[in-house]
């Protein structure tokens, strides 16, 4: 492990969230750190609560209790700097469907206060990667889903955040853009900032991630280095890992009486 | 393996009807709303009632030829009301064919299962019949009721009554779904041409409200003493016998209506119902089918001139702006906010001529100005109904906009400004028309506007924070709201409590004073004024007491 000091992006502690007040936690006592220079993947099947917990960090649901410090910033006492730096793609690729792309990056840009001089620099820097071309200029509401999903992208980037979370963020997309975001996120990455994005995918997760945060009914079932592992072991096969951890945790659950719900309710 | 109709109506049913129920699942059915929606129904229908027994008593007593003539005076009552309903029931029903077909999401999910589209198409149509059976059930009562009871009719009337709430809806629905094409082909070629969209929508909206008027004049003879009745001369009745013989097929609705056995209207109207169902299935696998796969394909029209990336730096402005965007480029909304709007300085001028010389003849005082007042709030409240859209509008974008960097201050201001401007417009027309007119001194122009001005400030702070906390975001892909909610109810009856409330005591106050031989006018600028700003305070208390707090807790929205 390097004992160099890296710059702590997102502070996840005790993340604890429910729906209603009759109903069971939808994530309970989630904590992780997330560093700059890092890609981190949450991990687990449908439900399990990987959206939750994340729009939890992006200040879009209030939760129980527990801490998100985003950049330093509490989420619940500071919430304007706190989402200053981040940007965020959702899972249903929402948007304002009644504004043309062009119109939405321009909202985001004003939003996220953006100079006005780098403005164009870095909206031509995108349209480079996400391919959008002319249909930037079209209602939204005219869009594929493919298309949303490069737009939000793309609004979600203009401000060059230092955190960027991305729920899904290969759903709907053509295997080429998959790959440019693949390589972008990388490159991201390795200037210095912090990508968290979730997935049931495996093989995106295991292609993309330095870190792999896995999550199975609410609860943090482990946080793993997955590139020390592959390092280390040239044979670490991820899939097997990661189907060997769900039974661990349901035999262990048998075991001690755990017969919680699934209950979460996602919005 | 193909659904059958049977199974797919079945599962449309049960989905509408979970989609209905679910605020009652979630514990946050807001009771109070459908309370107020019902009793505003029930109030919309006794009026109705009211009006059209004073009509219906005036009219079976005109004479032709010095001859009191009640079943055809009858006859030509239901044939003129049933050809209404007809038109608006097939209006309606346009509408909730083309939403249901064209913009409804589930038909995209059925398309692609293995379910046949006439089964599709099949099931929608009856659910949208039994929307309609009710609608029907509600008219045709109301009209029936009333005019049975007045012509002492009888058993055969409220029998064939039964058999023409049934009938109707399956007459209009048929002609609506011949009609469906047409309307959604205008719609695709006026879909983004949204300033054409705005003219067309508000002219007809003018239009309509003239027509209004001339309605309203009407009522005005008819509360002055009956004259109404000389409007109704030879020529005039002669004109609406002709009318009646050829206004079908209503003339056979009256027809069957008024003699149960007669065989022409029954013929008739059996042969123009098995007529409308069998076009509007040849329509249905003609034309409707491939529209239907051709709305799943979508369009990508390019509508705006190409720019870069815009230079504002002013968050609230730029939020004021995709506020607008949002309203102007959605029609319907675009209709609720700026077509109402601009047409709202009408209603008041139109209403002011009739009304100004109406309680003069009725009272003998003049009390133009109170009127004004009492017209301007409640036009006002009717107008900013749509605020009670304005967090609903927003759908699952309220939840994203949470993620922003932005105080939830500038997130309500935005929506606030944004119609208070509208308001502010719409009361300046609406003032400088009835000043210019000569109803009032251009003083009390400037009262009229100020006094306008805060009581549409009170609704749209009401209005929007009320629909805060009774959010419910449209489920459907484009986030639209196609339904009015409780909120909408809710504000209607505020509007008109308060309107009636202010009108009703400045009026009052000057009568009383009047008649006493006191000239105390300023009284009611004092009252009037004095209302205003406590109606504006108390709904800036309401609006922001513990919103900051409930904004960053907020999960609403029934999604």
């Amino acid at each position: 492990m390097e004992n160099v000091e890296r710059q702590t992006v997102v502070k996840v502690n005790k993340l604890c969230k429910r729906y209603s007040k009759k109903a069971e936690l939808a994530i309970k006592d989630v904590s992780f750190d997330c560093f700059a220079g890092e890609i981190v993947g949450l991990l687990g099947h449908n439900g399990a609560g990987k959206s939750t917990t994340l729009k939890c960090i992006e200040g879009m649901l209030p939760f129980e209790s527990g801490e998100v410090s985003i950049c330093g910033y509490d989420i619940k006492k500071e919430p304007l700097k706190a989402k200053a730096n981040m940007g965020f793609v959702t899972d249903n690729h929402a948007v304002f469907i009644k504004m043309t792309g062009i119109e939405y990056i321009s909202l985001m840009a004003t939003i996220y206060n953006v100079p006005n001089d780098v403005r164009e620099e870095r909206l031509k820097k995108l349209e480079d990667i996400f391919q959008l071309g002319d249909a930037i200029h079209n209602l939204i509401s005219s869009y594929s889903h493919g298309m949303r999903q490069k737009v939000c992208m793309m609004a979600s980037l203009i401000h060059e955040p230092m955190l960027w979370i991305l729920d899904e963020p290969m759903t709907g997309l053509d295997p080429r853009t998959m790959r440019a975001v693949r390589e972008f996120m990388r490159e991201y990455a390795e200037s210095g900032h912090c990508i968290i994005f979730s997935s049931h995918a495996l093989s995106s997760v295991a292609m993309i991630c330095d870190r792999v945060v896995l999550i199975r009914k609410g609860h943090q079932i482990s946080d793993i280095n997955i590139k020390e592992l592959m390092q280390q072991d040239p044979d670490f096969d991820f899939e097997e890992y990661f189907l060997k951890s769900e039974t661990d945790d349901s035999e262990d659950a048998s075991a001690n009486g755990d017969g919680e719900q699934e209950g979460t309710d996602e919005k | 393996m193909k659904s059958n109709g049977g199974s797919v109506l079945k599962a449309l049913m049960k989905k509408s009807r979970l989609e209905r129920i679910y605020p009652f699942r979630r514990g946050n059915f807001d009771v109070i709303g459908f309370i107020i929606k019902i009793a505003l129904t029930a109030a919309i229908i006794a009026l109705f009632v009211v009006f059209f027994d004073k009509f219906a008593d005036m009219y079976l007593s005109l004479e032709t030829n010095w001859q009191l003539d009640i079943p055809t005076r009858s006859f030509e009552l239901l044939t003129m009301l049933y050809g209404a309903v007809i038109v608006f029931m097939v209006v309606s029903g346009i509408s909730q064919i083309s939403r249901e077909i064209f913009g409804a999401d589930d038909v995209k999910m059925f398309s692609a299962m293995p379910v046949g589209s006439g089964a599709l198409f099949g099931s929608k149509l009856i659910s949208i019949y039994l929307g309609q059976f009710i609608v029907s059930i509600a008219i045709t009562l109301s009209i029936n009721l009333t005019l049975g009871i007045r012509i002492l009719a009888g058993w055969q009337f409220y029998v064939v009554t039964a058999v023409i709430c049934l009938l109707l809806p399956l007459i209009t629905i048929a002609i609506s779904s011949l009609l469906v094409i047409p309307y959604y082909r205008l719609k695709l070629l006026l879909k983004d041409r949204f300033v054409i969209n705005f003219i067309i929508v508000s002219a007809l909206l003018g239009v309509m409200f003239y027509l209004y008027a001339i309605v309203l004049d009407a009522i005005k003879q008819l509360l002055l003493g009956g004259s109404l009745k000389y409007f109704f001369d030879d020529k005039v009745m002669a004109t609406i016998a002709t009318m009646c013989k050829y206004l079908y097929p209503s003339r056979w609705i009256a027809g069957a209506l008024m003699s149960a056995f007669e065989t022409e209207s029954w013929l008739g109207l059996i042969l123009v119902t098995a007529a409308c169902i069998t076009l509007a299935l040849v329509m249905i696998r003609l034309v409707l089918m491939r529209a239907m796969q051709s709305r799943n394909e979508g369009s990508d029209r390019s509508i705006r001139k190409h720019s870069g990336v815009s230079k504002g730096n002013n968050v609230f402005v730029a939020l004021l702006k995709k506020e607008f965007l949002h309203i102007f480029r959605t029609p319907s909304y675009m209709f609720s906010c700026f077509s109402v709007a601009i047409i709202m300085p009408l209603m008041v001028y139109f209403c002011m001529t009739v009304a100004s010389s109406l309680v003069q003849n009725l009272v003998g005082l003049e009390f133009n100005l109170e009127l004004a007042v009492f017209l301007t709030i409640l036009f006002g409240s009717l107008t900013n109904i749509f605020c009670a859209t304005n967090i609903s509008r927003d759908g699952y974008m309220f939840y994203v906009v949470k993620g922003f960097p932005i105080s939830s201050k500038t997130v309500f201001l935005s929506k606030v400004v944004l119609c208070a401007i509208v308001t502010a417009l719409s009361q300046l027309t609406s003032a400088i028309l009835v000043s210019a007119m000569g109803y009032i001194p251009w003083y009390s122009g400037i009262f009229l506007f100020v006094v306008g001005m805060l009581f549409g400030l009170a609704n749209i702070l009401v209005a929007t924070r009320y629909d805060f906390d009774h959010a419910n975001f449209s489920t459907e892909d484009d986030g639209e709201i196609k339904e009015s909610s409780n909120a909408v109810s809710v504000i209607i009856l505020i509007g008109l409590v308060m309107s009636f409330t202010v009108g009703g005591a400045i009026f009052a106050f000057k009568a009383i004073t009047q008649l006493r031989g006191a000239n105390l006018e300023y009284m009611t600028y004092l009252l009037a004024g004095g209302l205003a700003v406590l109606f504006a305070a108390l709904a800036s208390v309401y609006m922001i007491l513990g919103l900051k707090r409930k904004y960053y807790e907020f999960e609403g929205g029934n999604i």
